[in-house]
């Protein structure tokens, strides 16, 4: 052995497990489905597993065979036992091992998809999510009636959450890789899915069907939270805004963002865009596109397009830097 | 002698060589005093006319109805300005100077009587101009709807008399102030012709402009002026006049109470009260905000936003429309409404055109 392929060697060995290390850590993370946080996503992952497993235990045994057949096997077969191999090797072996895999995936399938009346009838949370070109409009059930919100979903740690998912527009597809999903969203029809959250923790859910330009820029944020903590958040996304008077609110008013945005407690009513009641407690802006911080607001109002191209909102770059400036920090104060 | 590749080459070579050393040598004439032989006369108007009706066939829509009377008072003050310099108006002659051009422009009030031009060949004549001739295009290439109001006032051009294309171009008798700064005074007799010196508007077409937002109406001249918004008429009305200019007649009008009568409204209840809905809640399915977000009286609202109640249904209609495709222009402000309008539906449009109309308000009349 020369002492070149020695070092190589060395190095290879050396850097292996910190490849390794690597690629598993792109594994985990707030928005991996090998990385589960629920219930679904890992009646899901462990599907994942067993199939492929499955898989790669089927795929060895038929490489073997046919490294046996065309290396090792020299006396040829009768007609007889040939028959036999086909009818248990290309038949009835594979069929056995599908059926029992197709049986294992249907019986996941009433915990993944509870579409009986008695299963939507139980306890947990409730609410609607909508998918528009590009962003998610979400809507929780709560003590005094429904709550708007946008861009952000948090759900209580243990207990569980039916969605009902619809689209005005094109089809979107509803994922939240580490707890549930996916399941397309459909202009004209209403979709269900249920997903419990064991883990606390921040998770991302993503569009997961091309829906136009900014497809890769519709995501959001899942904030998993004990239910404790997850009742006093509910609560105060139910009050109306932080700040209800002031230059911000008069500009928001006076520039013609009312008309399609609401700020509840406030004249701003409109319903088009996301309702910005708490904006300024989310942790992401423009559908988790940018950080919620000034200048990245700032940023947004002066030119939308320019972040998240084919959005509808228009662009305020016409307006003077002060009065974006304070328009920014008024939607950051709406805690 | 026979007739080979090399020698048909060689021969066309040398023909293009000779036409090369013609055109440089300068004794081509392409002096306007002499006028064209008649061949080529004939031939020149061969090719425009066989290709005025092929492009007329091939890229102008269905004529809109052409016998409303309020097409015609912009149409007329435009060519007043634009056309009859050299086409002639019923009272007034050519300019001795357009008569001496090649080919000679023809005047229209005698002419038109005796060429068969259908209506979609003179929209394609008027909206793309003439090579070759000195027939320009249309300011904007994004209001036919403008066109069509100039071939319904070219249409009715033959059988025009001087006293009632004198009334449709200059207005009434008029009664521009003297305010002393003349270049203002011009241009107010200018607007006057088809805005009135109260702005109230000579036409169901042309917008009220009297006691409209003076930041909105300064904006809006500024963006005819560079171009930004689209229409043959108010480009050409405002060309040449200074930015100074311009902000004194946005006051002038702003500050005027136009005296109007009451429109004949021929909208029917259930579409006013669909435009009520809309005004006041939008189309949320569509995206469509709601228009009082903007245009609402008696609120903190923008300088920029417009009002509009009171206002033309028909110039309602015609900038949502405008807005709608992309195309109307304006001030930076204008974009607000291409994203509001984006997805509205026509009957939608036309209900909340027919609402703002029946409105009192500050442009209504009274």
């Amino acid at each position: 052995m020369t002492p070149l392929l020695s070092a190589t060697q060395t190095a290879a060995r050396r850097t292996l497990p910190l490849a390794l290390c690597l690629a598993a850590a792109g594994c985990s993370g707030p928005q991996s489905a090998l990385d589960p946080a629920g219930r679904e996503a890992e009646t899901v992952a462990h599907l994942f597993f067993v199939m492929t497993i499955g898989g790669a235990v089927i795929w060895l045994a038929v490489i073997a065979l046919a490294v046996y057949a065309g290396g090792f096997k020299q006396r040829t077969l009768s007609e007889e036992t040939g028959q036999r191999l086909i009818l248990w090797g290309g038949a009835v072996v594979p069929t056995l091992i599908l059926a029992a895999l197709l049986a294992y995936a249907l019986w996941l399938m009433p915990d993944l998809r509870p579409w009986t009346r008695e299963a939507m009838a139980e306890g947990g949370v409730k609410g609607h999510v909508t998918a528009e070109q590009y962003w998610w409009r979400v809507r929780m059930e709560g003590p005094g009636g429904p709550v708007e919100s946008a861009n952000e979903l948090i759900v209580p740690v243990g207990q569980r959450v039916d969605l009902t998912l619809t689209s005005p527009d094109v089809i979107h597809s509803f994922w939240i890789p580490a707890l549930a999903g996916k399941i397309d969203m459909i202009p004209g029809r209403t979709n269900r899915i249920t997903l419990r959250a064991d883990r606390p923790g921040v998770y991302r859910g993503v569009c997961a069907e091309f829906c136009g330009e900014s497809h890769a820029l519709m995501a959001f944020t899942v904030r998993a939270v004990p239910p404790q903590e997850h009742a006093a958040l509910a609560a105060a996304e139910a009050r109306p805004a932080a700040v209800t008077s002031g230059e911000g609110l008069r500009l928001f008013l006076e520039k013609g963002c009312a008309a399609c945005h609401a700020i509840r407690g406030t004249e701003a009513r409109g319903g088009v865009g996301p309702d910005l009641t708490h904006v300024g407690s989310r942790p992401t802006i423009a559908a988790a596109t940018l950080p919620n911080d000034q200048a990245s607001r700032e940023r947004f109002l002066r030119n939308p397009d320019a972040v998240k191209p084919g959005v509808r909102m228009p662009g305020y770059d016409m307006l003077p830097p002060a009065e974006i400036e304070t328009l920014a920090r008024f939607l950051g104060d709406l805690k | 002698m026979i007739l080979t590749v090399r020698r048909a080459v060689l021969a066309v070579l040398a023909l293009a060589a000779a036409g090369m050393l013609f055109a440089w040598s300068g004794l081509f004439n392409v002096a306007a005093s002499t006028g064209h032989w008649p061949i080529t006369n004939w031939f020149l108007h061969w090719v425009m006319q066989n290709s005025v009706r092929t492009y007329a066939l091939a890229t102008v829509e269905t004529p809109p109805p052409l016998d409303d009377p309020a097409l015609l008072p912009a149409a007329a003050g435009h060519y007043a300005q634009g056309c009859a310099w050299c086409h002639a108006a019923p009272g007034e002659p050519q300019s001795q100077i357009a008569e001496a051009m090649t080919p000679p422009p023809p005047a229209l009030h005698e002419w038109l009587a005796h060429v068969d031009w259908t209506d979609k060949e003179l929209h394609r004549i008027v909206e793309h101009g003439v090579k070759y001739s000195g027939m320009p295009a249309w300011p904007s290439l994004k209001r036919p709807d403008e066109v069509w109001a100039m071939v319904a006032f070219l249409d009715r051009l033959p059988d025009m008399d001087e006293a009632t294309y004198r009334t449709l171009a200059y207005g009434e008798a008029g009664t521009t102030p003297v305010s002393g700064d003349a270049a203002f005074d011009r241009a107010l007799g200018d607007c006057a012709r088809c805005h009135g010196t109260d702005g109230a508007g000579r036409s169901d077409r042309i917008p009220v402009i009297g006691g409209q937002k003076p930041v909105y109406l300064a904006a809006s001249l500024r963006a005819y002026a560079a171009g930004e918004r689209a229409s043959g008429f108010m480009q050409g009305a405002v060309a040449d006049l200074s930015v100074e200019t311009l902000d004194r007649l946005a006051e002038h009008y702003a500050s005027q109470t136009p005296a109007r009568p009451q429109p004949a409204l021929d909208a029917n209840p259930g579409e006013v009260e669909r435009g009520r809905v809309i005004a006041e809640a939008g189309v949320p399915i569509d995206g469509v905000p709601a228009c009082l977000s903007c245009h609402g009286e008696g609120r903190p609202r923008d300088v920029h936003f417009p009002r509009l109640d009171g206002q033309h249904r028909d110039y309602l209609a015609r900038q949502l429309s405008l807005f709608r495709e992309g195309e109307r222009g304006g001030s930076p402000y204008a974009r607000l409404m291409t994203a509001a309008v984006h997805e509205l539906k026509d009957e939608d449009l036309e209900a909340v055109a027919a609402y703002f109309a029946s409105r009192g308000g500050a442009l209504a009349a009274r």
